[in-house]
This record gives C-alpha cells, structure tokens and sequence, in this order.
C-alpha cells in the first residue's frame, strides 16, 4: 500500500478511514482501549487528542460531501500523532537529555518528558500571547492531574469580586488584587516556558503524581521556588459566607499565630502584614510552607488543605523579607496582596466571618484586617493541626526551629510548636 | 422601576444606540432585540418548557433582576414581569410545567418564582454563591438542584428549609445541566462528576476532564432515543469536549474541537482565543450551538463532526444562549462577560462605551451599565422537509432570511441604513436567497 503523505506530516483527513497506510499508528493504536493516555512507550500519540479539523471553515462544497459520509465520520485518530502543540520533535530546548533528572529514565520515557515539556512550553506560548483567560489551571495532557501554579478563579468569582468592591468604594485594592493575581499567572507562565531543572523536576512530578508532591521539592533547593506562586487566592469557600472571601480564605494558622496582634493587622492596609506582626510570624512561615506536604500542592495553598492551615502564609505574604530563610515563601506575597484588598471586604458587609466552622474547616473568611474583625476573631486553631506539639518534633526539627535561620536540607516538613513562636 | 413600557418590538431596543456615530455592530445578525433588556450582563437565559402554551423567556442579569418576556411568533416580544434578588443573578430554570421560575444568585439563595401570582419566595440557602440551578423531575419526587461556590450540591424540596440531600463536591461548582436521570456537574480544578438521578440522586462517576482549563459551561445531550448519553463541555480556552458516558469506543467517539478563535484553520499563527460561554443543544435537531466571548454564536453537528455556521462578530461577547422548547427559536445574550481582564488600566472612572471593543477598559470597569446588554433572537421558520441535516440547513436559512419577510423587521434595518456596512449585508443576504455557510 501506499504510505500515506498526509499521515506523515500529520494532517491525514481520513484517519482510519484513510486507503494509504499509515506506518506506525497501527499497532499502537490497535491494542490501546482505554482513552487514557500513557506515557510510556507510545510516544507517537499527540498530547492532545483534539481532532484538527474541526476548526476548519466549511466550504459549501465539502459541506454537501459530507452528507454521504453520514453517521460517524470517524475522523479523529487518538493515537494520531499530530504534535499540533508539541510542534517538532527536534526542538532543542536547550536542556539536554543527559542531566540527571532525566538519566534514570528510558529512551522512551526520555522521549515522553520531553515532549511532554515541550508541550507545555508551547501551551504556555500560546496561553500567553492568545488573550485568553488567564485564571484557569491547566494540565498538559487532558487526563492528567493540574499543573501546580496555577488557580482557578472564574469571570464570574472575578466580576463578584468587582461588585463587592464597588460597594465599598475601595476598587483600587480590587484593581490591586487583580493585578498580583496577574502578576503572579504571567510569572508561572514564564517559569513554564524557560524550563530549567528544579521546575522540571516539580512539574513531572506533579504530572505523575498530582500535585501533591510538589511542596517538598520546591522546598528543598531552588531559589526558583521564590517565584512558584502559591497563587494565593484560596478560592475554596467553604463554610463561611463568601461572596467576599474569594480570595481571602486564609486559613485558621494565620489567624491564630496573629491573634496576639490584631491590631497590627488592621493597621496596615497594603499588604495586611503588619510589621509588628512579622517577626512572629516569620519564623513559622516557612514552616508553614514546607509543611504538610499532603496537603497538597503549594499552589493550591490555602484550597485543596482540608485541616491544613498549613499555609496561615497569607499574612506572610508582605513580608518578603522576613521569609528570607524560607526559600519558599516569598510568592505568598501576592497572595496575601489579596489580603489587603479584603480590607474593602469586611466593610461593606458586614460579614465577619466569624462563622467558624468546624476546626478542620481552614476558612478563615478573611475580612479582617482593615476592619476591627481582626483576625483574632473566631479562628479555632486546633493546636496540633497548625503547631506540632515539642513532643512530636524531633531533636533535630527542634532544633531547626530555635535557630534564626533553616539550613536547606534540613528545613522540617512539620509546623512548629506553638511555644516557639513569638509574636 | 417601570421599565416595561409598551413595546411595538424592535428598533426600540431600550438603547440610544443608534445616535452613536460609530460602525454599530451589536447586531450584525440583524437578529431581533428583545426590549427592555437587563441594565447589566446577562447571565443566564430559559425559555419555557413545551407544557407552557407560547415561549416565554427568562434573563438572569448582573443587575439583580430576573426578567421575563414573552415572544410571540411574528418576533415581537412584550415583557411580562420582573423579580429581584439582593445580588446577581446566576442562573434561571423553569419548572417542568411551566409554572415556576427558579432564580439562583450571589446572595446565596435560590427562588422560586411563581408567575400567575408574580411572588417569589427563598426555597434554598448555601455558603456562597449559588451557581447553578436546575429542576428535576423524576417519577417518584421532584425537586430543585442548586450547585453553589462552597462546594456542595443541594438538593431542595421547595416546600421545606432544609435540603433533601446535600452532595459535597470536590471543588466549586461551575457549570451543572440536568436531564433525567443524568445530571452532570462541571466544577473548578477540573472536576467532572456525572450524576444518576433515578430513586435517589447519587454520584455515578468521576469524569477526568478531557479539557486542560477551567471549565466553563456543559450541556447533556440525548441520543436518538431520546435519552441523555452524554455531554459537552465548553471550556476557557476556545475548545469544547464531547463526552459519551458509556460509547462503545471511547477513543474514537469522545472528541474535542476548537472553538472561538480567531484564525481556526492556521493553527501556527498567535490566535485569539475565548472562552466559550454557553452551550446549547437544539431540541430536535441535536445540532450544538455554542457561543463564546469573541462575540460570535456557531452551530456544529457532533456526530458528522463539522462546523454548520459560524455568526458574524458581534461587539460584545455572548454571554449566555438558549433554544426554545421545539428549536424555533434562538436566544443569545450579548454583554460584557469580564473576559477581559488583562492588564488593569486607567479605567476608573472611563467613560462607558457602548459597541467599542472592550479592550481598552482592562478591568471592564467601564461596562457594567445599561446600554451594553441585548438579548437578541434569531426567527426561524419550521423546516419541512426531512433528514437531519436537511432540516437543519433549512432551519438556518430561515433563520438568516426570517427577518426579510416582516416588515416590522425591514422597519428596524432601515432605522440603521446609515450604517451602511449593516444596510449592505442586509441587501446581499436578500438577493442571494439563502444563507452561505
């Protein structure tokens, strides 16, 4: 049989339908039943499984002959691979096969990461210059779990968010909040795109195995973490009325280790951390940050943590400085740039939250700062969720905490015991 | 506020959009404006189920109000009443026997509005906003399911405080449709959850997201027997995702295809992309309509896989869209749906525009007012003859013609011929006698 011109620059119409044949899709795409896709061995298959042609405008002509087609004109060929995001095989990324990362792997796998990657840069390229909705996750292969980073805020959470402020004529901290949030999507994105080791390492991570793993790995080594982006708005509402707390979901921790100074809080509208504040907080900040890493993705930060207020960052988050020693925490900053903007929040509404659910629930329904409904109010902290007790840290965790400063490496994965922190 | 004067149909759209001096594209479709449309954006639209005599339509707008109109067949339509809500409204249904309207909105509660008597009570109550709303009627209850931000799905019987059921979610709830007995629900992160309806509401099964973004908008549609076998999902990023939820092949028979861009066919140029706003299915057609916020509407076939019409741009994104019970008719909203937020501008405080591209204002600040909101509908004629496709084609000929043969109609475009880039269309369209597609 004839081989197939069109199959090999990808652009078959026919599929399987197709009289010429078609080299290597066959076998692999005979024995594949399940639509899931797997990475390993069949690096032929486009990432994306989306059928080309449908975006083609419709002559009349091809429009009539599509009519004896009828039924199922199966166009769509899984298994096709039409790098249409991946573009070509052959761009160098300028990241080598050899690093260490990749050694371990197999050819195959190799192959599959980077094309993977590749299809992640060219997402990214295309998310960016397209105009499109930029508070969105995103995964890079349809089944797969998201990529950290990334939040999902919807035009309508969004333009709620507008209303309230308007409300309460304080739109310039909308205006603020919106562009921390901007800021922090388009610095994500650029870590995406110029991938260097330690994002690629998180990123495969997260792909395999969901987001989950990605706290660790950002915690140890790279000062890239600085820029990983808790994207910070912990849309999760749960529980306590929220049209206002979109963002501000900060958990119980951050209320509790702020609970010795709410005035503090109020006080400075900008970035909600109060300088007072900080240094109390600063040391557990990064605790916080590293800890729980069940607790999933440091991008999703304050939402996918059912008891983990683990991340009581937010009221770091002005406070770059002071997370110095925590590699990681600088990015909470903008999230709790939101923060501030709750100061418009609690006003207009007359919600303190103070509806505080259930200890395990981390929604603090932030309102707070600039309101007297400081912090202080209603956040149950249950001790050994946000602070481990001394007994539970090991000698040398312990003494991590009573240092001034973590060492990497040895930073510990667990909260520090309530006792340490001074506020 | 009394603003459902007496209407004598189109050409008074509420507007003064016809004094601007500016190529006025809000209407290239020359599609018939409803009157007194919402002050805000629309976000949400019903029309009446077939029990109900006539085709009434329901707007959910961000102005707090909920409103009703009725459409008559030659087009016009008359406002029939209005309710509010102490926030934005988010979603609209009609009860099955049309007699009941349920409202969901940012103030956390639902209503059911019972139009002979024009009283709306609360029937549901959550933690955040409530986002979707939907009837269910099964043979051995029926009740209301709203699906809100905090995450869980309720379930309500309108004449109790306290839920029938509460389901929890993984995330918030985006988009949810209903048609006995699936239900499906769209949430953020991805989520994808399908839903059994019969005996008792219960999960079925947990979707992984054909789509890489956020979700935004799900239709279920039916198979030729009439029963819901699958849906389609609509995402942020201009592409929609056709699920069968049990196909004999699923690699084959669940498919995406991009939707909403600006170039479609050359894929390696930067395009714009949108989100696609709403998703309709025509009742007996099974064609798809989706609408997105580039401004344009597009009806594709699913199962021969191919693009049947594409609209001209409208100046606003179409924020919502609807078919009536029996397809006759198409309603889609044009209003700003905030999409687009990019770079925070100077905007405070900027003039409104009305029918100017929305680039300009980042933040949309500027267009959260009166002028900027129509729904429109397109006419059709019932097609007579048979075949699918058949039907379908003649259906969008009507569709694009219908407005030629009123004269109410040809009284509107006139009132526009000095936009002659809209007066020219017209003219064309009439003498070529059919719509290209």
């Amino acid at each position: 049989m004839a081989i197939c011109q069109f199959f090999l620059q990808g652009r078959c119409r026919f599929g399987d339908r197709c009289w010429n044949e078609h080299p290597g899709a066959r076998g692999a795409g005979g024995g594949r039943q399940q639509p899931q896709q797997q990475p390993s061995g069949n690096n032929r298959r486009g990432w994306n499984t989306t059928s080309q042609r449908y975006s083609n405008v419709i002559q009349p002509s091809s429009f009539s002959k599509s009519t004896p087609w009828g039924g199922s004109r199966d166009q769509e060929k899984p298994y096709f691979s039409s790098f249409d995001s991946g573009a070509s095989t052959n761009r160098k990324e300028g990241f080598g096969l050899s690093e260490n990362p990749f050694a371990s792997l197999s050819p195959d796998e190799q192959k599959d990461e980077k094309k993977l990657l590749e299809g992640i840069v060219k997402d990214m390229e295309v998310w960016e210059s397209s105009g499109q909705w930029m508070f969105s996750v995103y995964s890079p292969v349809k089944k797969k779990p998201n990529i950290s980073g990334f939040t999902d805020i919807s035009p309508e959470e969004l333009r709620l968010e507008y209303h309230n402020f308007l409300t309460s004529n304080n739109l310039q901290s909308y205006l603020n909040s919106v562009q921390h949030l901007i800021n922090q999507w388009r610095n994500r994105v650029n870590e995406l795109k110029s991938l260097n080791i330690s994002t690629k390492v998180a990123l495969l991570s997260d792909v395999k195995d969901g987001v989950n793993q990605a706290a660790p790995a950002f915690g140890f080594g790279s000062s890239q973490a600085a820029t990983f982006m808790s994207p910070g708005f912990p849309v999760n509402n749960s529980s306590s009325d929220n049209a206002q707390n979109f963002s501000f979901k900060t958990n119980s921790g951050f209320a509790a280790a702020s609970s010795g100074s709410p005035a503090g809080f109020g006080s400075s509208p900008a970035f909600g951390a109060a300088a007072s504040a900080s240094s109390g907080i600063s040391t557990s900040a990064p605790a916080f940050g590293f800890g729980k890493p069940e607790v999933t993705s440091a991008a999703s930060f304050s939402f996918k943590s059912p008891a983990a207020s683990s991340f009581g960052s937010p009221g770091f988050s002005g406070l770059p400085a002071s997370l110095a020693t925590g590699p990681v925490r600088a990015p909470v900053a903008p999230a709790f740039g939101g923060g501030s903007s709750v100061a418009g929040f609690g006003s207009p509404g007359s919600h303190s939250h103070t509806a505080f659910p259930k200890p395990s629930s981390d929604t603090f329904g932030n309102s707070s700062i600039s309101t007297s409904l400081s912090a202080s109010s209603s956040i149950i902290a249950t001790d050994n969720v946000l602070f481990t007790p001394r007994d539970k840290l090991t000698v040398e965790e312990l003494e991590q905490f009573q240092s001034k400063k973590f060492t990497l490496g040895k930073i510990p994965l667990k909260p520090p015991p309530l006792e340490l922190l001074n506020f | 506020m009394s603003l459902f004067g007496t209407t004598s149909g189109f050409g008074t759209s509420g507007t003064s959009m016809f004094g601007s001096a500016t190529t006025d594209n809000h209407n290239p479709m020359k599609d018939i404006e409803v009157t007194s449309s919402p002050d805000d954006s629309i976000g949400c639209l019903s029309f009446s189920p077939p029990t109900l005599p006539g085709n009434f339509l329901i707007a959910g707008s961000w102005a707090n109000d909920v409103r009703c109109w009725e459409v008559q067949d030659s087009g016009q339509t008359i406002p029939k009443a209005q309710q509010m809500h102490t926030g934005p409204v988010l979603d609209v249904c009609w009860s099955d026997d049309g007699s009941k309207v349920f409202t969901a909105s940012c103030d956390k509660t639902a209503k059911m509005w019972d139009l002979s008597s024009n009283q709306a009570i609360q029937i549901a109550q959550h933690d955040a906003p409530v986002k979707t709303i939907h009837w269910i009627k099964a043979p051995n209850y029926s009740c209301v399911m709203t699906g809100s931000w905090d995450k869980t799905l309720k379930f309500w019987d309108t004449r109790s405080s306290n839920p029938m059921m509460v389901l929890q979610l993984p995330e918030r709830c985006y988009c949810a449709d209903v048609i006995y007995p699936m239900a499906v629900v769209a949430t953020a992160e991805r989520g994808l959850i399908v839903y059994q309806l019969e005996n008792q509401p219960s999960e079925f099964r947990r979707i992984e997201s054909p789509l890489k973004h956020q979700h935004r908008c799900v239709a279920i549609f039916k198979d030729k027997q009439n029963k819901p076998t699958g849906f389609a999902l609509g995402s942020i990023e201009g592409r929609v995702a056709i699920h069968y939820i049990n196909p004999p092949n699923p690699a084959k028979d669940n498919f995406t295809f991009k939707c909403h861009r600006s170039n479609g066919t050359n894929t390696s140029a930067p395009q714009d992309i949108y989100a696609v706003n709403g998703i309709a299915f025509h009742p007996v057609h099974g064609t798809l309509a989706t609408v997105g916020s580039d401004g344009r509407f597009s009806f594709w076939d699913k199962d021969a896989r191919t693009k049947l019409k594409t609209s001209e741009q409208l100046d606003q994104p179409i924020s919502a869209c609807c078919f009536n019970h029996n397809g006759n008719i198409f309603a889609y909203a044009s209003s700003y749906d905030w999409s687009k937020v990019r770079t925070p501008g100077p905007a405070l405080g900027a003039p409104r525009q009305q029918s100017q591209a929305l680039g300009s204002e980042g933040l949309g600040l500027s267009c959260d007012s009166s002028q900027d909101s129509h729904v429109s509908l397109g006419r059709s004629l019932s097609p007579p003859c048979k075949g699918k496709l058949q039907d379908f084609l003649k259906w969008l000929w009507g569709f694009s013609t219908a407005f030629g043969q009123n004269p109410a109609h040809r009284k509107c475009s006139a009132s526009v011929s000095h936009y002659g880039l809209l007066c020219s269309w017209a003219q064309k369209h009439r003498q070529a006698g059919g719509c290209t597609l």
